[in-house]
């Protein structure tokens, strides 16, 4: 007998910004890991609290736009804005808690032991460190100061967001004012000096010591010099986060868009959303911050320890503490690929997979760089998402255009948080003759995807790239990410299409390999998984493995809850927000979910289907987020042939025993370390890497005779 | 082996396309790349007459763009024609003009002949084509400003006909006119078909063909909604219009998101339905098949074989004499004559090659005129070669441009009246179709004052220049007086034009 179910109704899912604060709390767990060197346990809690911030600055301030909005309408979880906050405002609590009994009790004795001391308060330092605390103030602290008081003519200034500022409270001295009336005054935590500060050890404790203290204490030491006509009274550092953003998170449906343009007279601009103090702040200091900031009560944090804890990010990078640090990865060199050969023999001898930061990325750069100076190459297109600061595959493109090539660039200028940089580069393209298309209207183009159009003796041939992650040289060495290239005229001639699209003409009249979001992605994705739905119902084996960052969409999760339920067994490997529970009886027990937090970020989204034998394996840019199926565009490629089929297979696979550095989703909502009890002992990361070098083509130990190359004759 | 790069482009009435091919001998047509853009220029055209500066500066932007794609493959030649759209509107001139100066482009306003045979081109090179015109078949060509019926009968080209029932067209004529949807469609229902139950008693003496061939944009989404495999063919006619059936009860956004349609609200697509409803049910066809061929695909096939790059699989020649020859029957002036004479002026025409430098298609264009020279007795005795002049002008014969058809109808006319002076006819012909016109006339003349009698006396003719003369030499076994005096009398004319003097040798045989 068939039960039925509604894979919709609501206590199926889990709500979004909760699993994403488990995700932290995953990062945050890393830090936890005794057998991490020190240096990278502190790059983790350093992340876990710029996530944090992000995830404030984003989300959160999208709730409280909603509930402002009076916006009822429920998530998938089926609980309303305020109820998500409250909920958050709990998680959060216990995150941060977590984050700096982590820090205290763990990493600073930790440091301590390994010779790193980080002065926590001036009142510790000795003599010697004083004077030259004192020195550095006057030098380089002091003029760039801006100390604010606020009374009755001086209206509280507006603090900036996510800045570090130090609080005061002041009386006057000659006492020309009764002696109850105290002031208030604020100074920013200057931004454009290092928040770290290394400053002489005490000698008697050792030579190798290396000692720091953190520049808001140094302006406290030293704060009676900012008021010289008042005594201070006392202290401490805040930071506050707004909701200052002026865009909407376009994960949020367009019908609260347009409530929110209706409300958007109604709305209070710069609202405070959190504010941070130190846990021994003055009571009448932090009464006043509540009242001039309108912060709620609910919305202030007290730090047991430094505020905003990125500052670790610095300590990671400390010199001579290499043994604190993993011994740094060199990505491999691609076999198939000659530095310095023409990569396009290259593609046409077949296709080829790059699997970063394992493989290096130089090969991407090199495509455009190749196609620029290649007296055949007719034009060369790409969609540029998130490009790193000296790029050199927009100098390429530079190139390019200045040599006559036909260059058309998609710079997606809505990327979060990179307007700025997108805009100057994208100026530097036009100049240098590029065509740039400033991404569609309502839709932020995600897709990676390199063309290249090539005159050869037979014809045109297109070559492509098609990739998971941004063309970006710097994050390649960090993201794990995959990319092909090929020059299959059927992929070629969807790329073309693409870019048609792009460009603004009709669609094509049909799409040969790739599904695009946001009109065909969905659907494509559904039929896929209904498919092994379908396999399954009819007794034959059915098997889906998908790996992304995020998973919320509704209609996926409902559609592979179906799938369990008819049997399809499902493996999931999903980084961060994951609102599909498992466990649930008839409806998900034929799924796993796994998270992978490793050194380097997993970043590839790879979907394998078996298909009744026929097994087909895609890649793309999109998660299965409502955001990256419906409002961006996407491109979801499939893996062709059946070498790098295996080769991606097995990237899944390898990942699916990864039993170091996987947290398993339990039919309780929490993650859980596998028991590797009598376990042979999986990093995938790792093992990737010694794959990646295993499989490099060692070219330096092959003989080369030396012999000198006449030249050929110029035709 | 070179690759020829080519740039195929086209102004419908409500989109503008570009296609980039490849074109190299040994190989299949190869689209490289295909870009389109919705322009709905019949919706002025249709409405006002004339085309308003917003759509024609959305135009040109456009085609510039189209230049810099056209710069980025490097292509070695175009074409750029524009449909019904242009021809039908005032400005016509002013339009190309500001084409021709903003983007450098010359666009060439396809007569509906000319645009019949692209399209219907771009049919016939696929190789299903040969099978299906075998029986009998009806290419029909659905286009926003009319309807193009091309009807076959055991592999030969009946007739062709252009009916004013364009999508566009309908319905900026009728969309505003209409009290609701409903009463709109039955309006185009009818209209359709009326001019259907006219064509059908007309040409189609079986009532019913085997093929229906129908070209448009969006016939290929309708057939592949019935066809499981996603075909583009169905034997299954009853099934395409239930389906048809079916979709019309929906909304236009419903039918639209149902085909996947770009445009949401595709207002064409309901006339569209309507007529392929029509057509399907008039024809009373087996089987229908919707390849989804482009016109830029029949531009590109026709600049392949005009360069010599492409043999043609079809014969398009043959098409247009099976055309002439049935029109020539409608008329009943098709007799051994006809025969007769087509074999005489195409003898003199080959014998005197170098003496009039034409080539190929002036052949075809001769035979085409000997094969209808007659035609206007049908109407009047007397006045039968204006009669002519005017029926082939009023009928459409697939593959001819109308420069063409004008050259044939001339040749037909000064085969029996003396030579216009150029200046008369300036505004038909240009100055190389008069003399085209001149010489064929001239060479029609002979060789029909051969046949005066329609009898068909002489046997074994054979043809040689020898010095100034043109000497035909003949087998006869009767008397061919008439033939003789006639001879003299029309050979004026010949001479006037070549130089040469026409003389009859006569070998009498006796059995």
């Amino acid at each position: 007998m068939e039960k039925k179910f509604d894979f919709h109704q609501s206590e199926y899912y889990e709500n979004r910004e909760l699993s994403w604060l488990k995700f932290n709390g995953r990062v945050l767990n890393e830090a936890k890991d005794k057998n991490i060197p020190l240096l990278e346990r502190l790059k983790f809690v350093s992340i876990t609290s710029s996530n944090l911030d992000e995830f404030f600055m984003v989300r959160v301030a999208s709730l409280k736009d909603m509930v402002h909005a009076d916006y009822r309408k429920k998530d998938i979880a089926g609980m309303t804005a305020t109820q998500q906050l409250a909920a958050i405002n709990e998680k959060t609590r216990e995150l941060v808690d977590n984050q700096y009994n982590t820090y205290n009790r763990s990493l600073v004795p930790l440091m301590k032991a390994n010779n790193i001391q980080i002065i926590e308060k001036f009142e510790n330092l000795n003599e010697r460190q004083q004077k030259f605390v004192d020195r550095y103030f006057e030098e380089n602290v002091y003029p760039v100061l801006t100390p604010m008081a606020v009374d009755a003519s001086r209206p509280f200034p507006l603090i900036r967001n996510k800045t570090l500022n130090i609080a005061a409270l002041l009386s006057g001295k000659n006492g020309k004012s009764d002696k109850d009336a105290v002031e208030f005054a604020t100074v920013q935590v200057p931004s454009v000096l290092p928040r770290l500060v290394q400053i002489p050890s005490d000698e008697t404790e050792g030579a190798e010591d290396q000692t720091f203290i953190l520049l808001e204490q140094i302006i406290e030491k030293n704060i009676d010099k900012l008021f010289l006509n008042y005594t201070v009274l006392c202290a401490y550092p805040y930071r506050i986060m707004r909701n200052a953003d002026l865009t909407i998170d376009e994960d949020e449906a367009a019908d609260l868009l347009k409530e929110i343009q209706k409300q958007l007279k109604m709305r209070q601009w710069g609202e405070v959303i959190r504010l941070e103090v130190e846990a021994s702040i003055d009571k009448k200091l932090l009464r006043f911050l509540k009242e001039e900031l309108k912060v709620a009560e609910e919305d202030i944090f007290q730090i047991n320890g430094p505020i905003d804890l990125t500052f670790l990010m610095k300590m990671y990078g400390l010199p001579g503490c290499d043994s604190l640090r993993y011994a740094s990865y060199t990505p491999q060199r691609v076999p198939g690929i000659e530095p310095g050969e023409n990569i396009f023999d290259a593609i046409r001898g077949g296709d080829i997979l790059l699997h970063h930061p394992y493989q290096t990325f130089d090969p991407v750069v090199d495509f455009i760089r190749q196609a620029a100076v290649d007296p055949n190459v007719l034009a060369i297109k790409q969609t540029l998402y998130r490009v790193s600061g000296n790029s050199p595959i927009i100098a390429a493109l530079a190139k390019a255009a200045e040599n006559g090539k036909q260059v058309s660039v998609l710079v997606e200028l809505k990327a979060r948080f990179d307007e700025e940089n997108n805009i100057v580069w994208a100026k530097k393209l036009e100049q240098a003759g590029c065509h740039v298309i400033y991404g569609l209207v309502g839709l932020k183009t995600h897709s990676k995807i390199a063309l290249v159009v090539r005159r050869e003796e037979d014809g045109i041939r297109r070559y492509v790239h098609l990739g998971t992650g941004n063309y970006n040289d710097s994050t390649a060495k960090l993201y794990t990410d995959c990319g092909i290239f090929t020059c299959l005229e059927s992929i070629g001639e969807d790329a073309t299409a693409v870019f048609n699209m792009l460009s603004g003409y009709s669609e094509p009249l049909s799409w040969n390999e790739l599904s695009l979001a946001p009109i065909w992605l969905r659907a494509k994705f559904m039929h896929l998984i209904e498919r092994e739905t379908k396999h399954a119902k009819e007794g034959k084996a059915a098997r889906i493995v998908a790996k992304m960052n995020s998973l919320c969409d509704e209609g996926i999760i409902a559609a592979l809850y179906e799938a369990s339920a008819a049997g399809v067994e499902i493996d999931l490997i999903v980084r961060g927000i994951c609102c599909l529970k498992v466990g649930i009886p008839g409806v998900s027990e034929h799924i796993r979910v796994r998270s992978i937090v490793g050194n380097f970020l997993e970043h590839s989204r790879i979907f394998y289907f078996q298909n009744d034998g026929e097994e087909e394996v895609y890649m793309g840019s999109a998660d299965w987020m409502p955001r990256n199926l419906d409002r961006r565009v996407e491109i979801l490629f499939p893996v062709l042939d059946e070498e790098i089929k295996e080769k991606v297979k097995h990237i899944l696979f390898v990942e699916l025993s990864d039993n170091m550095k996987a947290h398993v989703l339990k039919s309780d909502g929490t993650y859980e370390k596998i028991d590797k009890r009598g376990k042979v002992l999986v990093n995938s990361q790792i093992q990737f890497c010694k794959e990646a070098t295993e499989a490099a083509p060692k070219s330096d130990h092959i003989y080369r005779e030396r012999i000198f190359i006449p030249a050929e004759p110029v035709e | 082996m070179a690759v020829h790069t080519f740039a195929a482009i086209y102004i419908g009435s409500y989109e503008v396309s570009l296609k980039i091919f490849e074109l190299a001998s040994k190989k299949k047509l190869r689209g490289i790349d295909y870009v389109r853009r919705r322009i709905e220029l019949g919706k002025d055209a249709y409405s006002t007459g004339s085309i308003g500066y917003e759509l024609v500066e959305a135009l040109c932007d456009t085609l510039s763009e189209f230049t810099r794609i056209m710069k980025e493959y490097r292509v070695d030649a175009y074409e750029a024609y524009a449909a019904a759209v242009l021809r039908d509107v005032s400005n016509e001139f002013f339009i190309l003009d500001q084409i021709k100066l903003r983007t450098g482009l010359l666009v060439h306003v396809l007569s509906n002949s000319e645009h019949r045979f692209v399209s219907y081109k771009s049919v016939a090179m696929r190789e299903e084509f040969e099978d299906m015109v075998k029986t009998s078949a009806a290419v029909v060509d659905v286009g926003g400003a009319g309807l193009q019926i091309t009807l076959f009968s055991k592999g030969k080209v009946v007739t062709t006909q252009h009916l004013g029932l364009g999508t566009m067209r309908m319905r900026q004529q009728l969309a505003r006119k209409s009290i609701n949807l409903s009463q709109y469609e039955l309006q185009i229902e009818e209209m359709v078909e009326k001019e259907l139950e006219v064509f059908k008693a007309m040409y189609l003496e079986e009532g019913h063909i085997d093929h229906l061939i129908v070209i448009g944009d969006y016939m290929t989404e309708l057939v592949r909604r019935v066809e499981k495999k996603h075909d583009e063919k169905t034997d299954d006619v009853q099934k395409f219009l239930r389906y048809l059936d079916k979709l019309g009860k929906k909304n236009l956004e419903q039918i639209s998101e149902e085909l996947g349609l770009a445009n949401e609200n595709d207002a064409l697509i309901v006339p569209y339905m309507i007529i392929c409803k029509c057509m399907a049910k008039g024809f009373g066809a087996n089987s229908l098949w919707a390849p989804g061929v482009i016109v830029s695909d029949g531009i590109a096939c026709d600049y392949a074989e005009r360069n010599k790059i492409y043999k043609p699989t079809h014969d398009f020649d043959e098409d247009i004499l099976s055309a002439a020859k049935s029109l020539s029957e409608r008329y009943m002036s098709y007799s051994p004559h006809i025969d007769a004479l087509t074999q005489m002026s195409t003898l003199i025409f080959d014998t005197m090659k170098k003496e009039h430098g034409l080539g190929k298609r002036e052949r075809l264009l001769l035979c085409v005129a000997a094969i209808l020279h007659d035609c206007g007795k049908y109407i009047s005795f007397l006045n039968s070669p204006q009669c002519a002049y005017d029926i082939i002008m009023a009928s459409e014969i697939i593959g001819l441009t109308h420069m063409e058809r004008e050259i044939v109808a001339n040749t037909v006319l000064y085969n029996t009246h003396p030579l216009a002076s150029y200046q008369e006819v300036a505004d038909k012909l240009d100055h190389d179709s008069y003399l085209v016109v001149a010489k064929l006339s001239a060479i029609l003349r002979v060789s029909n004052a051969m046949d005066r009698s329609h009898k068909q006396k002489f046997k074994n003719v054979k043809a040689q220049l020898r010095g100034k003369e043109l000497v035909i030499t003949i087998e006869t076994a009767e008397d061919i007086a008439l033939e003789k005096t006639l001879f003299d009398a029309k050979t004026a004319y010949f001479e006037s034009v070549f130089s040469i003097k026409p003389v009859i040798k006569e070998k009498r045989v006796y059995y």
